[in-house]
């Protein structure tokens, strides 16, 4: 097992290698100079120049990124151009907001799915089921930008239930951070609900047919304990695949969430700095980002071997 | 997009909707009162009703957040919204735009203009308790002037020397004379930093709150995105006419909201009290407000679109760029994109600056006819260029949409292009684009600022590749000289050739500086550089 862990990890440096040497290069070929965008009015061709010899701009691509490579692998992502914040610090500030927004989310999907994906497993072809499919099929074709701006016009501006966008923070005051929680973390949900509750239905369902659960029920078990006792552990691998690789992906998921909500976390930092050519915010997000979810992939699998223990790791080579 | 490069593209092509009024606008420079040239303290802003009292807090908000707090580094027009509280100047200006003292009590040329001799405010100490005196501006000065990456290296390029002559006097040595340098020493280039705040913590001295400046203002508290919190300076030297310390407040929260929208809901519930910068057309609903009060006055800056001159490209031919002035509707322009906020313009010196000439007025209609028949003396068919927007800037594109309606008229062919706007700096820097752009100028204290680094031969900003010979000379002679006559005379003479004889652009209009506050707040009034002096604010218990 733990050598199994260390292979894993291992098996990363590559892919975020890759990754980052992508994040480097797509970067590179948008158009625009970064010095430029910054400078604003001050465009004094002498500090202009020496703003790109600070920077390391002026340096050939190859070497700024192994410069780049040298201080990350050491920890030290570099600073923002645009604010010469460093930009662990950066993305570390945004991070409470990203995680909130994105937990938030999660929580929130992953309950409906479960609780209502059960109802139309159970109940199924009843007009619950019916009701349940259609919804998800319209919730999962909605997408995001779209639903958030209808929320922002109907209970935000039109029924002026909630903020229709910005952050507190939860310390200032939790009672305006929830409010301002609700329309953006129902925006990010409704996708992976409708995901979620689709794939929990049909594990349900699968595994219903299996003959175990014939036995349990055969065994005079009252259906509450067969569902929830027998069905639903061996029905949660793929729902846990589902979530984990969710919660990994918080960061990107949010992208599209954080900026229509004016929300400020990692994914609006990233959106404003791809625009802002903001190199080194951007590489360091992606990087960031791209670990979170390879992580979770490697989590997502020792969970496997926990819900099932037919399923282990490492075992099988020797 | 960034908010940085939001705000810049903002400023640059709509040309500061921060824009002025039409009827007050450019013929009444900011005839309020104005503190007289040695006066010892600055006097309030403005003659409230009542008595000023002490205390309160109040809310500002900001149309983005600060970028950098030090004045070294700061390329941002919304930062200097929360300088101007943190940070003395050695000079400033006056409601009117007139230069007053500030750190500096006064000053004077001498040597033929090559020396600035200026005596310092005494008894001033900086937040964190060091004095301020001739060498921490001697310091400052030569910080701002060799530090790399300065971006005041350019607006004190003249300076040769700093002198310390007594710890209350010290002296510039100039390279050749220069009227603008003590309009660059107004604003950034001219604040007072205290040395041991800035060399304790380095580069990120200005990462947490600090205390550096001199300001009546001091930030205690900066979370990014959310807020900012400037608490009064117990010891800040000003008072004011009845000899009252100042400032009234006891602290300021400023809250950067960039949606104008948000930020207008934001005064009209009172969560607010104060703002300085929303959309034109918000003005008339603000005016009618009953719990809102709107002043303006016109501003500095100036919108223009830029075409390539240099030979080789469609505009090289200096008819052409004439004919496309003649051929815009500046009126329609104003009133549609505008909502009528702002003022017609039609070149760089604007009606704050002393040398604005109200009676200047070269293309009063638009004339489709007189451009076609430019066109047509040419001699090479019909015009056509490619004209660059910034994408995703809805109102940019109206704008361009218009004028592109209005040059059809004179049967000439803007052909629109939307980019990225950093494409469209990148383009415009190395003077490579095609046709024309859309871009503008947030404005300078000093006319000056708004001509000679736009149209002398290879300056900075430059971005038309204009040169004319005589605009050369004309603004080198207004820059030799602090005789304000002589520089007028030389200005508006140099403004007559870039605009209509050899046009370096087509400038079309100004902007204007806002003010939008609760009735309760009394003390404020707008300045031409749009950025409020919260020392003269008091809230009406």
């Amino acid at each position: 097992m733990t050598q199994y862990v260390i292979r894993r990890l291992l098996l990363m440096i590559p892919v975020a290698f890759l990754v980052t040497i992508i994040a480097f290069g797509l970067l590179r070929l948008a158009p625009g100079d970064p010095v430029l965008v910054y400078a604003g009015e001050e465009r004094d061709p002498v500090s202009l120049q020496e703003l790109r010899v600070l920077y390391g701009l002026d340096k050939p691509l190859p070497v700024q990124y192994i410069v780049w490579l040298q201080h990350a692998v050491r920890g030290d992502l570099g600073r923002s151009l645009r604010t010469r914040q460093p930009v662990s610090e950066a993305i570390i500030e945004r991070l409470p907001a990203t995680l909130e927004l994105g937990l938030a989310a999660i929580a929130l999907s992953t309950s409906i799915a479960l609780i209502v994906g059960t109802i139309a497993a159970v109940k199924r072809n009843s007009f619950v089921d019916l009701l349940t499919s259609s919804i998800t099929l319209a919730a999962v074709s909605l997408p995001n930008f779209f639903l958030g701006l209808i929320l922002i016009l109907v209970l935000g501006l039109a029924l002026r239930m909630f903020p229709p966008g910005g952050y507190v923070p939860f310390l200032e005051d939790p009672g305006d951070n929830l409010r301002r929680l609700v329309l953006p973390a129902i925006t990010l949900a409704t996708a992976s609900m409708a995901v979620n509750l689709r794939q929990v239905r049909s594990s349900l369902l699968d595994v219903f047919s299996h003959e175990y659960i014939r036995t349990a029920r055969a065994k005079g078990l009252r259906e509450s304990t067969v569902i929830a006792r027998h069905a639903m552990k061996n029905a949660l691998i793929p729902i846990v695949t589902l979530i984990g690789l969710q919660i990994g992906s918080v960061i990107e998921g949010a992208i599209i969430t954080e900026t229509i909500f004016f929300w400020p976390g990692v994914g609006r930092l990233l959106v404003d700095s791809i625009t802002g050519l903001d190199y080194p915010v951007v590489q360091a997000v992606v990087l960031v980002s791209a670990l979170s979810f390879m992580l979770s992939t490697l989590a997502v699998d020792m969970l496997y071997a926990w819900l099932d223990p037919r399923i282990s790791y490492g075992r099988s080579r020797t | 997009m960034s908010r940085s490069v939001k705000l810049f593209a903002f400023l640059a092509t709509a040309g500061l909707l921060i824009a002025a009024c039409g009827d007050s606008g450019p013929s009444a420079p900011g005839a309020q009162q104005s503190a007289p040239g040695t006066a010892a303290s600055p006097a309030p802003a403005a003659p409230a009703a009542g008595r000023p009292a002490p205390g309160g807090t109040l809310t500002f908000v900001l149309e983005n957040d600060v970028i950098n707090f030090d004045p070294l580094v700061s390329r941002a027009f919304v930062d200097r919204n929360v300088h101007y509280q943190i940070y003395d100047s050695l000079v400033r200006i006056d409601a009117a735009g007139k230069i007053i003292p500030w750190l500096a009590e006064k000053w004077e040329f001498s040597d033929g203009d090559k020396t600035v001799t200026l005596s310092l405010r005494k008894n001033v100490t900086y937040h964190d308790g060091t004095a301020f005196d001739a060498d921490s501006v001697k310091w400052n000065i030569d910080r701002y002037r060799t530090a790399k990456g300065s971006a005041r290296s350019g607006e004190l390029a003249s300076i040769d020397t700093v002198e310390v002559v007594d710890p209350s006097t010290v002296r510039f040595k100039l390279k050749a004379p220069f009227a603008g340098l003590l309009a660059n020493l107004v604003d950034r280039a001219g604040m007072m930093v205290s040395r041991k705040a800035v060399e304790a913590g380095g580069e990120d001295f200005t990462r947490k709150a600090f205390r550096a400046g001199t300001g009546p203002f001091i930030l205690t508290e900066a979370i990014k995105d959310d807020h900012m919190t400037l608490e009064k300076n117990p010891n800040w030297w000003g008072t004011d006419k009845d000899g009252n310390k100042l400032p009234y407040l006891d602290k300021i929260t400023v809250k950067p909201i960039t949606n104008s929208d948000v930020r207008l809901t934001n005064l009209k519930t009172g969560d607010a009290h104060v703002g300085n910068n929303i959309a034109g057309k918000d003005v008339a609903g603000v005016k009618a407000e009953g719990t809102l009060v709107y002043q303006e006055k016109p501003g500095l800056s100036f919108a223009s679109i830029i075409p390539n001159r240099a030979p080789g490209f469609v505009f090289e031919d200096a008819r052409y760029v004439r004919a496309v002035s003649m051929a815009i509707d500046r009126q329609e322009i104003h009133e549609k994109v505008f909502f009528g906020v702002g003022a017609i313009g039609y070149g760089p010196i604007a009606p704050p600056h002393f040398a604005f000439d109200p009676a200047f007025k070269p293309f009063p209609k638009a004339d489709a006819d007189g451009a076609k028949k430019l066109v047509a003396e040419v001699g090479k068919g019909a015009l056509t260029f490619e004209f660059l927007v910034s994408s995703g800037d809805p109102q940019t594109l109206q704008l361009a949409q218009l004028i592109q309606a209005q040059l059809a008229k004179a049967e000439i062919t803007a052909e629109i292009k939307q980019l990225q706007f950093s494409e469209i700096l990148k383009l415009q820097d190395e003077k490579s684009f095609k046709g024309a752009t859309l871009i503008g100028w947030s404005g300078r204290i000093d006319p000056d600022g708004n001509t000679y680094d736009h149209v002398f031969t290879d300056r900075p900003f430059n971005d038309s590749s204009y040169s004319n010979a005589d605009v050369d000379k004309a603004l080198d002679e207004q820059r030799a000289t602090t005789d304000e006559a002589k520089r007028k005379a030389a200005l508006r003479k140099a403004e007559q050739t870039m605009v209509v004889d050899d046009p370096a652009r087509i400038w079309y209009r100004f902007g204007v500086a806002q003010l939008i506050t609760v009735k309760a707040l009394q003390g404020l009034e707008p300045y031409p550089d749009q950025l409020i002096r919260f020392q003269f604010a008091w809230l009406k218990k």
